[in-house]
């Protein structure tokens, strides 16, 4: 079915998340993940996945490795002559004094794309919270409800005291409406934790971006949803499937090993899930040499392992060499590790090369990161 | 349209009926080569980075999966405002329709359509060889002689000469005479299949030897002698990279492993020269604890838990844990059952192979009904795209298997079943 009818928003920052190193020269949206894929390929393939046709991004300031990655949009068959891909620079004008970018100013920077658009509905979604969902099923329980606003939540009990303060929990009733929100709680009254994923009617979400952009209002939970409640039908819709948020390296580093659980890999790209799309990059199969040792890795394409490898997400066109022994580590696209080397905790950046019989160990709490291009 | 200097034409019509039940339902050039390749995608990458952007392919045999695959070109870099590739299969016209009878009459037939880019040169190209050449090189020493034709030749041992389609040369590499597998070849200079023409000769010649009743229209016994013997400038254009043809089972699974070798010869990582194909969309492949990995080529969207040896893996195969895998190749969405053995095999797309079954068996109580030295030697032993190998079945080496083989008293169980449900209804 073709959701002709609604567009897509993903954001390709967000404040509340840091990944230290990884984005000194990209984008959240553009972090690489689980070996072939970045960040935003995940919402983006469901969105288009869920017959959405015409996809905006909100990119910040640190936008080329986004745009080279997204291009035209082909690899999600978003190169079309109507719709299709948009990137929404950030707004030339704003004046931040001092301030961080709120969800609201990178709204501001996509209202001619809002306005110009034909589709009368908007699923918004934040890009860090990687899942296969299905969004029509959103679109259907938001008509079905005749909600103003629809939020997505999965059920989260026993959040750590530590996590808490940055979740946005719902009281959700037996009908499926929020009767609270409650943003960054000390304490846990509800297990509906917020998705970070919305669906809106566009007209209704222009007239709420002018009345928050009129009142310095810049936070989309406070100032959209939690300033209407009580005002507008606003909804929760519950996503049941495996979801990860990755706000922070350790975030990011568990959401990598935990590709190694099959009922994980099932859960992302199962027979019975949609495809999660990426751009193409034409590498050949991965090489084993005939010394290679691996064990429960997952290894993308381009690959040449000779030594020995366990516990680790490889992406394309890494090289590991001889007497090499690789243990719960991600190394990202065209590093480098060369013979007899020990590498264990780490998470090597793209193009990283780790010089014979070098020794890199960092703690599976605490892994150690190698920056884009270093030389070790 | 706009003027192109050069069109390449692929014939890509051929059955590979050497292949036996690989090509029943594809044509050759469709046959999956190297872990994630089509063997159409050699020459199709070559002419993309050759600059070649005006591509015919021309298609006869089995055309669906080759038309499909190659879509509108965008994998080759080849889907262009400005001429792109084309999928070109016999027509009819007013006068009459027919069949390519001949790679010459493939060309023939196809006359409208290259002459529509006004080209100087146009490139005849087989789509059944694995090589990686830049055919701009060859142009331009087609250019530089003045040549009427340029045939890119590689030396072969002297002891297979008699296999190939031979080119005899002056000391300028000059064609004197052309023999198709001679007994006693006078020379090791093997034809590939790639040639370069003069548009405005190639086109006298393809309507003199389609007026000629008597002629097979085939470029190597007919096109190629008559040029020589009217003395045209024909010239030998000598390449040593690496060229395989891969028209029969044994010299495409050598093709296959000759990969895994040290030195294969030819580089299919050269990030100058990739190959293009049609990427799936699919996950990158996950090795269990419980696998062995020793020499292999493995590609995106596979699930390995058992042990595999010198071997190639295509897309989207599942090996399951104490399967034993050694010198084959598994084409794309294969299933390989816990503790199966596969010993020297290629298994088609999307076959199914038990648990506990054995393919490529020596012992003596294996199945012996496919056995088939004719399509398979070299103790390799094919099944068929989509066969199932149900659980505990020996297939025996050299067996070319081309249905589902059942559990033998599985069969005769379910009969029983039929009768006995037909009674109670």
């Amino acid at each position: 079915m073709v959701n002709n009818n609604t567009l897509g928003l993903i954001f390709s920052e967000n404040s509340e998340a840091s990944l230290g190193e990884l984005m000194k020269f990209r984008s959240l949206a553009a972090v690489p993940v689980g070996g072939r894929y970045r960040i935003i390929d995940f919402m983006l393939s469901n969105m288009v996945n869920s017959g959405i046709v015409n996809v905006g991004i909100t990119a910040g300031f640190k936008n080329r490795s986004l745009t080279d990655h997204v291009g035209s949009g082909r690899a999600w068959d978003m190169a079309r002559k109507e719709n299709g891909l948009f990137i929404l620079p950030p707004p030339e004008t704003i004046d931040l004094n001092g301030r961080i970018m709120g969800g609201i100013d990178y709204l501001s920077g996509a209202m001619s794309y809002l306005n110009r658009s034909r589709q009368e509905y908007v699923m918004l979604s934040d890009c860090n919270t990687i899942c296969n969902i299905d969004l029509e099923r959103v679109m259907d329980f938001h008509f079905e409800k005749d909600a103003d606003i629809t939020v997505v939540y999965t059920e989260e009990p026993d959040i750590s005291p530590r996590e808490l303060g940055k979740h946005i929990l719902f009281d959700v009733g037996d009908d499926g409406s929020v009767s609270d929100i409650q943003i960054y709680p000390r304490r846990q009254k509800s297990d509906a934790a917020y998705m970070h994923m919305f669906f809106i009617k566009k007209s209704l979400l222009i007239e709420l971006i002018e009345d928050c952009m009129a009142h310095d209002e810049h936070v989309i939970s406070k100032n959209i949803l939690l300033a209407n409640l009580g005002k507008l039908r606003i909804f929760a819709y519950k996503f049941e499937g495996y979801k990860k948020k990755i706000d922070t390296i350790d975030a990011f580093f568990e959401f990598n090993l935990e590709l190694l659980e099959e009922k994980v890999r099932r859960e992302l790209f199962g027979e019975d899930k949609k495809s999660i799309y990426t751009k193409v990059k034409d590498s050949v199969p991965t090489k084993y040499g005939r010394d290679a040792e691996v064990k429960n890795s997952f290894i993308a394409d381009g690959c040449e392992i000779y030594g020995e490898v366990e516990n680790c997400i490889v992406f394309r066109g890494v090289k590991i060499g001889k007497g090499a022994k690789v243990k719960n580590s991600v190394i990202m696209q065209k590093s480098q590790i060369m013979d007899n080397c020990t590498v264990e905790n780490v998470i090597f950046d793209k193009e990283v090369i780790l010089c014979s019989g070098k020794s890199l160990v960092g703690e599976s709490t605490y892994p150690l990161v190698i920056g884009k291009r270093k030389v070790v | 349209m706009k003027s192109k200097e050069c069109v390449a034409m692929i014939l890509a019509g051929g059955q590979g009926s050497r292949l036996g039940i690989l090509t029943k339902n594809i044509a050759k050039p469709a046959v999956p080569f190297g872990g994630k390749y089509k063997i159409i995608d050699f020459p199709l990458s070559n002419c993309a980075h050759s600059g070649i952007t005006a591509v015919g392919v021309l298609t006869q045999y089995q055309p669906l999966e080759l038309n499909t695959y190659i879509g509108n070109g965008q994998p080759w870099d080849l889907d262009r405002n400005d001429g792109g590739v084309y999928v070109l299969p016999p027509y009819v016209s007013a006068e009459k329709g027919e069949w390519y009878k001949g790679t010459a009459n493939a060309i023939y037939q196809n006359i409208g359509f290259i002459s529509g880019f006004d080209p100087k040169y146009v490139v005849i190209l087989s789509g059944d060889h694995i090589y990686k050449m830049d055919y701009s090189k060859m142009i331009k020493a087609h250019k530089e002689a003045k040549a009427a034709a340029t045939i890119a030749v590689i030396e072969v041992p002297w002891d297979e000469a008699s296999r190939f389609g031979i080119m005899n040369t002056d000391e300028n590499m000059n064609i004197v005479e052309f023999e198709e597998k001679p007994k006693k070849p006078k020379s090791n200079l093997a034809s590939m299949g790639v040639y370069v023409f003069s548009w405005d000769i190639l086109k006298k010649y393809l309507i003199a030897d389609e007026n000629d009743p008597k002629s097979d229209n085939d470029f190597g016994k007919n096109i190629i002698p008559a040029m020589l013997s009217d003395k045209n400038k024909m010239l030998a254009y000598r390449f040593d990279g690496y060229w395989k043809d891969v028209g029969t089972i044994q010299s495409l699974w050598e093709a296959n492993m000759n990969l895994l070798s040290e030195n294969p010869g030819y580089e299919l990582d050269d990030p100058g020269w990739k190959i293009f194909s049609r990427n799936p969309a699919k996950p990158p492949h996950y090795i269990a604890p419980s696998s062995r990995v020793k020499n292999c080529y493995i590609t995106e969207g596979c699930e390995i838990f058992g042990d595999i040896e010198n071997s190639v893996i295509f897309q989207g195969v599942t090996i399951e844990e104490g399967a034993v895998v050694r010198d084959s190749v598994i084409f794309p969405d294969s299933y390989i059952g816990k503790n199966a053995i596969v010993n020297k095999a290629m298994i088609g797309t999307n076959a199914y192979i038990a648990e506990n079954s054995e393919i490529g068996s020596t012992s003596d109580d294996a199945n012996k009904d496919f056995v088939n030295t004719k399509i398979c030697s070299d103790d390799i032993t094919l099944i068929g795209p989509n066969v199932s190998i149900a659980e505990g079945i020996k297939v025996a080496g050299c067996s070319m298997v081309t249905r589902n083989i059942k559990k033998p008293n599985a069969e005769k169980a379910a009969g029983k079943k039929s009768v006995k449900g037909t009674a109670t209804a």
